[in-house]
């Protein structure tokens, strides 16, 4: 699994790649759970050249979906592969998630910049 | 006396105390003890103030500091750092008479003790096939002065006896631990598989077999079945992950799904409650997928929820096998307060309901190919009309060959419930 990371306008843009099974799900939780100490809260992850995800890798997105929730944050994932996407759906999450087509319209489904305290 | 009887005595001296040593080091298996002892025989031996181990920590490129002020490993110098760094890399014996005035000294650790290191000596402690085991050092002379050449060649010899004992020691050791881990995990496994049910019900001669496979010593998947008011309960799950984490969740779902489905009237009740209860405290966002029924044997009428769990089939005496609907539910653990929906569908004689988790469909072999739910699909047909446990070994045998020598990925669970032909 590859994570490529980019920042659009103050969001955080990750691409993924590969396989997410229960090896690499550890990784990918670490990932996440690093930008979101470091104060991220504003997130896409774009799925496009995601091969295979496993239920390990599905729990991870759930916990980050949870956290950003907990922060007040927003998250949107892009570019679903329908074998991807056929996790989710089968295991009846997939309206837990902000879903779009692609990385544009992710970032345009992202809820305005979060008023500055 | 002379200077030779003096030599003499001295090697004399020399001798008795390796010899000593050697005994000593012989009878300590303990890395921790055997370190205490070397510590001490090394200072006098030696006749030095103080003394140190610098153990070796390949994975780490460093040195973890042993000695009597600092305890053990709290301490770490990288390889090539410091006197007793250089000597780790040279593997030759340093010998330095005023340690502030030699570039490579460290005198960080007398910063911490508040240690005055004047002399200092210091050799490599290699194991019998000369893998570098670490460092031992002595500082300070007593009654002052430099360490002499003759020094050198004892600690040189005091050096190769500590380093083979420490090196068996610390077999004896990773032994030990891998030991101990095994037995935890061996009687984690026995107590995994104590918990799935060994006597299917056999009410109206309904034919109902299971099975599960762990990848590891314990996994996720879980299945159950008992009878109830002339009912047979079973459900099949399957949890997120794999490993200890996955057993212990697996573990909470099946004792709350026993609980649960021996009070509550139907499938989709029971999937609330255990939805409710999974749901609770779960930080880490753990989730089970969860197919769980009931069928009136008499009448091969089948209640049931599926719980986000990928669709059973539905294997018909005929010889047509359909996937079926796909969840209305979702896993269990994620969303509390979820409303599930008790579904409904009848086996009529001959038929089987094949239940199973992905273990089965995403079995791979060497060539990372899946066994994947066509071949599955083609496999049931063959097997259709036939005992429940002919389809079970069969489609386990047939994943078994499929996937060949490549090591299993994901647990493997299968349950078959077969209503027999009239």
């Amino acid at each position: 699994m590859e994570i490529l990371e980019a920042r659009r306008d103050g969001v955080l843009v990750l691409e993924l790649a590969g396989r997410i099974d229960s090896t690499t799900a550890e990784v990918l939780e670490k990932a996440f759970l690093e930008r979101l100490r470091n104060g991220d809260a504003r997130l896409v992850v774009g799925m496009g050249g995601v091969d295979y995800i496993s239920s390990a890798g599905l729990r991870v997105f759930l916990m980050l979906a949870r956290k950003l929730a907990e922060a007040r944050g927003s998250l949107v994932l892009c570019a679903l592969p329908p074998a991807v996407r056929q996790v989710f759906d089968l295991a009846g999450f997939s309206g837990l998630f902000s879903m779009a087509a692609d990385r544009a319209q992710a970032l345009s489904l992202l809820p305005g910049r979060p008023p500055s305290a | 006396v002379s200077d030779t009887g003096a030599g003499g005595r001295r090697l004399l001296r020399n001798l008795n105390s390796l010899l000593d040593v050697s005994k000593a080091l012989a009878l300590e298996l303990d890395v921790d003890s055997l370190l205490a002892v070397i510590l001490q025989k090394a200072a006098g031996v030696m006749d030095a103030e103080m003394s140190s181990i610098f153990i070796h920590d390949e994975a780490g490129q460093r040195l973890l500091v042993v000695s009597g002020d600092l305890g053990k490993g709290k301490v770490a110098i990288p390889l090539g750092v410091g006197i007793a760094g250089h000597v780790a890399v040279t593997g030759q014996v340093a010998n330095v008479s005023d340690a502030y005035q030699d570039p490579r000294f460290n005198p960080e650790i007398d910063k911490r003790t508040g240690f005055r290191t004047r002399a200092v000596l210091c050799a490599p402690l290699f194991s019998h096939k000369g893998r570098l085991i670490g460092v031992i050092q002595v500082l300070n002379k007593r009654g002052g002065g430099a360490f002499s050449a003759e020094d050198e060649t004892l600690l040189a010899a005091f050096a190769s006896h500590a380093g083979v004992a420490l090196d068996r020691a610390q077999l004896v050791e990773s032994a030990l631990e891998k030991e101990r881990l095994e037995e935890a995990l061996r009687v984690a496994h026995e107590i995994q598989m104590g918990m799935l049910p060994r006597h299917p019900p056999s009410a109206g001669g309904l034919d109902l077999v299971a099975a599960l496979r762990p990848a590891r010593s314990v996994g996720g998947d879980l299945y159950d079945f008992f009878e109830r008011s002339g009912r047979t309960w079973f459900a099949l799950g399957d949890v997120s992950g794999k490993g200890v984490g996955a057993a212990l969740f697996m573990a909470v779902a099946k004792t709350l799904f026993r609980a649960h489905a021996t009070s509550e009237a139907s499938p989709a009740r029971v999937m609330a409650k255990l939805n409710e209860g999974l749901s609770l405290d779960n930080e880490r966002a753990m989730f089970v997928t969860f197919f769980a029924g009931s069928l009136d044997p008499e009448s091969g009428e089948i209640e049931f929820c599926n719980g986000g769990h990928n669709p059973p089939f539905l294997v018909r005496a005929s010889g047509a096998v359909t996937p079926l609907p796909q969840a209305a539910g979702c896993a269990l653990g994620i969303i509390p307060g979820f409303a599930f929906e008790t579904e409904r569908l009848r086996l009529d004689p001959g038929d089987a309901l094949f239940l199973y988790t992905d273990g089965i469909t995403e079995a791979m072999n060497e060539r990372e190919e899946q066994y994947s739910g066509e071949r599955l699909v083609r496999r049931l047909e063959a097997l259709a009309g036939r005992a429940a446990q002919d389809v079970l070994s069969g489609v386990l045998e047939d994943v078994d060959a499929f996937v060949g020598s490549a090591a299993p990925s994901d647990d493997l669970t299968v349950m078959v419930l077969r209503r027999p032909a009239s």
